[in-house]
């Protein structure tokens, strides 16, 4: 029973993770939280479900499809909702504009692909059992990220560009970087990075419509928790959430494992706004 | 008051912004009387959905101050929904306890609602905008959650019915009028907060909060009493959401529909009551005119917003908005009367002659003092000017002085008693006025209202008061207006009262601050750099104006750049270099003051 | 059309700007010509900030403004970097979290692949003292290393005009005069130098020409070997009447 826990746990945990880190990396490029992170990985499951299992096509193809359709989502979401909002005036007007078009994304998987979870493909003909894929794809593809994340920012000009825009965008721009574009780069891999999450994670979640707002708001616990823009913090946030909630399910049950995790995250964050590790890099002011 | 106003006297309409008090209240005629007479031409199935959207408005209304007026992103108040049509239905049908009258449990699901509307929303007080908006998404999930598992009280997926209210309210036109009545009741309460003190409060701190506690404005409790309200109007709504529904499952109470009350605020518009009701009337009927519409709803309110977002974040009450249409007439000048000034500043209670003195005044941020032992006396009567190189603390110690920033050693005094550090919100209680750097005013709201909002403190009645227009509020408003005009005859903007603030230019923005300021009728003026931005000519009016208040009995702390200023006007200066006090004295003592100069040159 | 010897490398004309409604500059009449010092001097508030930001692209203004015989109107900053114009901004502002190496790296962005190790070389050649810390964070680095830095920033682009707001704020005498020899030797290799700054012995001193801005407009043009100097200045400052 243990070890059901603790392997669902960390492999829910790493899709939290996962979603946390869509969120930094866009947090990182603009300064702003987009509604729609939670909504990539929705798309993950689902886009997997229909490439693989509805059109028969490879699970490799399918698996590049569905991450160009993350892709494809974080563009959108940078030149629509958040490029535009950026030159206004009124800051908070991204939180309306990324709810919007989370909504119609969300909305038009409902109609179009229906309101029932449906199952995701097996993408390894391996038996079931034991430490399964189920558990390790999720777990898998957080590592690859995590890595992946490290090599760009310290071995690549362009993930160090990203660093640089994520510190000081004023000094960025003067010194001549191409700041719209890397920013679009930026949500261009956070979409790749959601959508990531959602098609590892797809047997576990299902290709289900509703999973757009429940990892908006779980996936938001990792990034509240470790601290805005941190990486190493969602990580570990997301993987004690997924302990958590799995221990608080079986103990009390689904529904009241819920009200613990909502109720600790109030009374985590009422403690202490700024996370438990505290915001990665001080902007300057 | 001896000589005649010469201008007209602003009427309430003014105060809104409007061309005439019939303006305002016309479209609301309207509704009301399409409202009543509904039956004569509406069939059965209109009556229905008119009662929907009457149900709806009567928790928009609550949740437009809070969205609206207040800007908190409150996305998720279904919650407050689902907590009033279950609490409504399991106590008028029995299920835990003996049943009561529907009207009771309406009642109490109104306190229950109150309840958790201040719990829901409290956490605005602490947490960032999307941090805040998640929240309340996960609040709403989780009610829905323990609706469908407390299956002992509310029957789980099954669901419980709905209360049946007593005749005559029974029929489905008699249930009609009396959700039309509540709703009728909910545009005239929240109409009468919003031209209330406590409505531009709210405007106040959603736009330009620092300046909203330079005038006192405390956020915590105003927000509490909107919380409050607008979570019992919520739980209203879903009792008698639930009664129109006949039968309510949890699953009747979904985020599109959370969704559907957010939009219609954004899109009728902020710090407006006719742009969120039409918003929801129309959001509530839209789908009724193409049967396909029904299934993309939601999807079309999403688009919705993102066109009203990125295009016209006003909405559809800058659409109504035909007086601020009207083109301002170009080439204004500012024409300050400051022999109103004595007026408006009567002599304080406490008789008048004051100081207000720093004491070794010391704060340091990091390893940098930014103030590094300072003195300074202000002397009531007086214009001590303050100036310096960039980096001299001259706006460091202004914001101590005002609350901002805590010193870390040494004393401010206000005649002898030590001012309470970094009590930003209690300083215009003691009448210490101040102006900002950058004007921060509320854009969307006009002249006389930003002014207005400087007087919020002295308004003696309460929220229940203004809620329902008791006297005691309408003469807080008489008050309040009319102080507010003379003031800004005094700055020489009394033209521009009715006009939308965003409108003005820099130097008339500028002004505008010093008349919100003058409301205090200070006994301590803080200036922070007014003459940047200005014309000469401007100055020059600038710094009558200034000298005419101190005349008037104020003492006034000048920070500027403009040295030809300082010179003019002020009767002391203090030079400040790196944080300490250069030179001290008359401007003719600082003008050939060697260091001093060579401070202001660099070398 | 070729530009002549006379026509000026950086030549404003009527230049006005400033933050929203706030107008900051008033028609400011401007110009540099190839290898020329500038000193830009003026009391604060008075817009040297905002001339900067605006000729680098980074706020909007009106008016004109000509670089290289080319109008910079519309221009974002990354052209205007591209172009040979350098803005090194107030602040010592780096890229604390990456190491030194990397943001010289930066500056080299638009660069071919192979020229940026060798400029960014070139440019840690002039600054010993934090080319022994090439591999450091730049938040290991003190306030005036920092400084060089960002002025080392600047010049991997090798720039035709570098332009530098205040690099002696926050730095000790040692260091402000290892910046300031920079400076000096970069007229040397032919690049123009605009240099806003606060400590004015030394600005004049390292100067062909100077400026004095007040309340957004310039009130004081002079060469630097023009005499009674430091008076007019003091009076150009301080006084309500322009002097010219």
């Amino acid at each position: 029973m243990v070890e059901s826990i603790v392997s669902t746990g960390l492999a829910i945990g790493c899709i939290y993770a996962l979603i946390g880190i869509t969120y930094n990396v866009m947090f990182s490029a603009s300064r702003v939280f987009s509604f729609t992170a939670g909504t990539l990985g929705m798309l993950g499951g689902v886009l997997g479900s229909l490439f693989i299992a509805r059109l028969g096509l490879p699970v490799a193809v399918g698996f590049l499809l569905a991450l160009a359709g993350g892709v494809l989502l974080g563009i959108v979401t940078e030149i629509v909702a958040v490029r535009p909002v950026l030159k206004s005036l009124d800051q908070h007007l991204y939180v309306l504009s990324t709810l919007a078009l989370a909504l119609m994304v969300q909305q038009f998987t409902a109609i179009e692909w229906g309101t029932e979870a449906r199952p995701f493909p097996r993408l390894f003909d391996i038996a079931r059992g034991g430490f399964d894929q189920e558990f390790w794809l999720p777990m898998l593809a957080c590592l690859t990220v995590i890595v992946g994340l490290e090599l760009l920012y310290r071995h690549t000009l362009i993930g160090r560009a990203f660093l640089a825009i994520a510190e000081d965008t004023y000094a960025a721009r003067a010194l001549g970087l191409p700041e719209r574009s890397l920013r679009m780069a930026s949500y261009a891999l956070a979409g790749a990075i959601g959508a990531l999450a959602g098609f590892a994670g797809g047997e576990m979640l299902l290709a289900f419509f509703g999973n757009g707002p429940m990892l908006t708001f779980y996936g938001f616990v990792p990034v509240a928790l470790g601290g805005m823009g941190n990486n190493r913090g969602a990580v570990v946030a997301g993987l004690l959430l997924g302990l958590f909630q799995q221990t608080a399910n079986f103990l009390v049950g689904g529904i009241f494992a819920s009200v613990a995790v909502f109720t600790v995250f109030i009374i985590v964050l009422l403690a202490r706004p700024e996370g438990l590790a505290g915001a990665a890099v001080q902007r300057r002011v | 008051m001896d000589a005649p106003m010469t201008q007209v006297r602003p009427s309430r309409a003014d105060t809104l912004g409007a061309t005439s008090t019939l303006g305002v209240a016309l479209p609301f005629l309207a509704l009301l009387v399409i409202g009543v007479t509904l039956p004569l031409f509406g069939g059965g199935y209109w009556g229905v959905i008119a009662t929907r959207a009457c149900v709806y408005w009567v928790l928009v209304s609550g949740l437009n101050l809070v969205v609206g007026f207040a800007g908190q992103i409150a996305i998720g108040w279904v919650a407050l929904l689902t907590l009033g049509a279950y609490t409504t239905s399991v106590l008028a049908a029995g299920n835990v306890m003996p049943s009561l009258s529907p009207y009771l449990a309406l009642a109490i699901a109104a306190v229950v609602g109150a309840i958790f509307g201040l719990i829901v929303g409290l956490p605005a007080l602490r947490l960032r905008t999307f941090y805040f908006a998640i929240t309340t998404l996960g609040f709403a999930t989780i009610v829905t959650q323990v609706a469908l598992a407390w299956q002992s009280v509310t029957g789980g997926g099954v669901g419980v019915a709905g209360p049946i209210f007593p005749k005559p309210f029974d029929s489905q036109w008699g249930f009609y009028y009396f959700c039309f009545g509540l709703a009728a009741i909910c545009t005239w309460m929240t109409a009468n907060i919003a031209a209330s003190r406590f409505g531009r409060a709210l405007t106040a701190i959603r736009d330009a909060e620092v300046a909203a506690e330079a005038c006192g404005i405390a956020k915590p409790p105003l927000l509490a009493l909107v919380f409050l309200f607008s979570g019992a109007v919520a739980a209203i709504a879903g009792g008698l959401f639930a009664s129109l529904q006949s039968y309510i499952t949890p699953d009747a109470f979904t985020l599109d529909l959370s969704v559907l009350f957010f939009i219609a605020i954004l899109i009728g518009g902020r710090s407006s009551i006719l742009g969120p009701l039409l918003g929801t009337i129309l959001l509530t009927v839209l789908p009724e005119f193409a049967a396909p519409l029904v299934a993309w709803s939601t999807f079309l309110y999403a688009v919705l917003l993102l066109v009203i977002v990125l295009a016209m974040p006003g909405g559809i009450a800058e659409l109504l908005d035909f007086k601020n249409r009207r083109p301002l007439e170009s080439g204004r000048a500012i024409v300050p009367r400051p022999e109103l000034l004595d007026r408006l500043l009567a002599a304080p209670a406490d008789g008048g002659a004051g100081a207000l003195t720093l004491e070794q005044v010391a704060l340091a941020f990091g390893g940098v003092h930014a103030i590094d032992g300072l003195d300074l006396e202000i002397r009531s009567g007086q214009i001590h000017g303050l100036i310096g190189p960039n980096g001299s603390g001259k706006t460091t110690t202004l914001n101590v002085i005002s609350g901002y920033y805590a010193q870390q050693s040494g004393a401010v005094r206000l005649n002898g008693a030590a001012l309470p550090v970094l009590e930003r919100h209690r300083r215009a209680h003691m009448r210490i006025a101040r102006t900002f750097q950058t004007p921060r005013i509320v854009g969307s709201a006009s002249v006389l209202q930003n002014v207005m909002i400087g007087g919020t403190i002295d308004g003696k009645c309460t929220f229940v008061e203004s809620l329902l227009s008791l006297p005691r509020h309408r003469r807080d408003e008489v008050l309040l207006r009319d102080t507010a005009m003379l003031a800004l005859s005094a700055v020489g903007l009394e033209r521009l009262a009715p006009v939308r603030a965003d409108r003005l230019q820099h130097s008339e923005l500028r002004f505008t601050e010093i008349a919100r300021a003058l409301m205090l009728r200070p006994a301590f003026l803080l200036l922070d750099e007014p003459a940047a931005g200005l014309s000469a000519e401007e100055i020059g009016r600038l710094g009558a104006l200034v000298v005419a208040i101190a005349r008037a009995g104020t003492g006034v702390l000048l920070v500027e750049h403009h040295a030809d200023l300082i010179f003019d006007i002020c009767h002391h200066v203090t030079v400040l270099n790196l944080g300490k006090n250069l030179a001290a004295g008359t401007p003719a003592d600082i003008r050939s003051h060697r260091e001093v100069v060579n401070a202001y040159l660099g070398g | 059309m070729p530009i002549s010897a006379a026509d000026p490398l950086l030549d404003i004309a009527g230049l006005s700007s400033g933050y929203g409604k706030i107008g900051v500059l008033h028609g400011v009449n401007l110009t540099i010509g190839t290898g020329e010092v500038v000193a830009l001097l003026g009391p604060n508030g008075a817009g040297k900030t905002t001339l900067l930001r605006a000729v680098s692209g980074l706020l909007p203004w009106s008016g004109s403004v000509r670089f290289g015989g080319r109008d910079l109107a519309g221009a974002s900053p990354r052209d205007i970097v591209k172009a040979g114009l350098a803005h090194v901004v107030e602040g010592h502002r780096v890229f604390t979290q990456l190491a030194v190496l990397d943001n010289l790296l930066l500056a080299a962005y638009d660069l071919p692949r192979g020229e940026r190790a060798a400029r960014v070389e070139e440019a840690l050649g002039l600054f010993p003292e934090i080319a022994a810390k090439r591999h450091e964070r730049a938040a290991a680095l003190s306030g005036g290393q920092q400084q060089i830095l960002a002025v080392a920033q600047g010049l991997v682009r090798r720039p035709r005009l570098l332009m530098l707001d205040e690099p002696s704020a926050g730095l000790s005498p040692v260091l402000v005069d290892r910046v300031l020899v920079v400076v000096r030797r970069l007229r040397e290799t032919g690049t123009a130098v605009l240099l806003v700054e606060q400590l004015i012995e030394k600005a004049l001193a390292l100067a062909d020409r100077v400026y004095a801005l007040a309340r957004g407009a310039i009130v004081l043009e002079a060469g630097t070997g023009e005499a009674d100097l430091p008076h007019r200045l003091e009076h150009a400052y301080l006084a309500t009447a322009h002097v010219n």
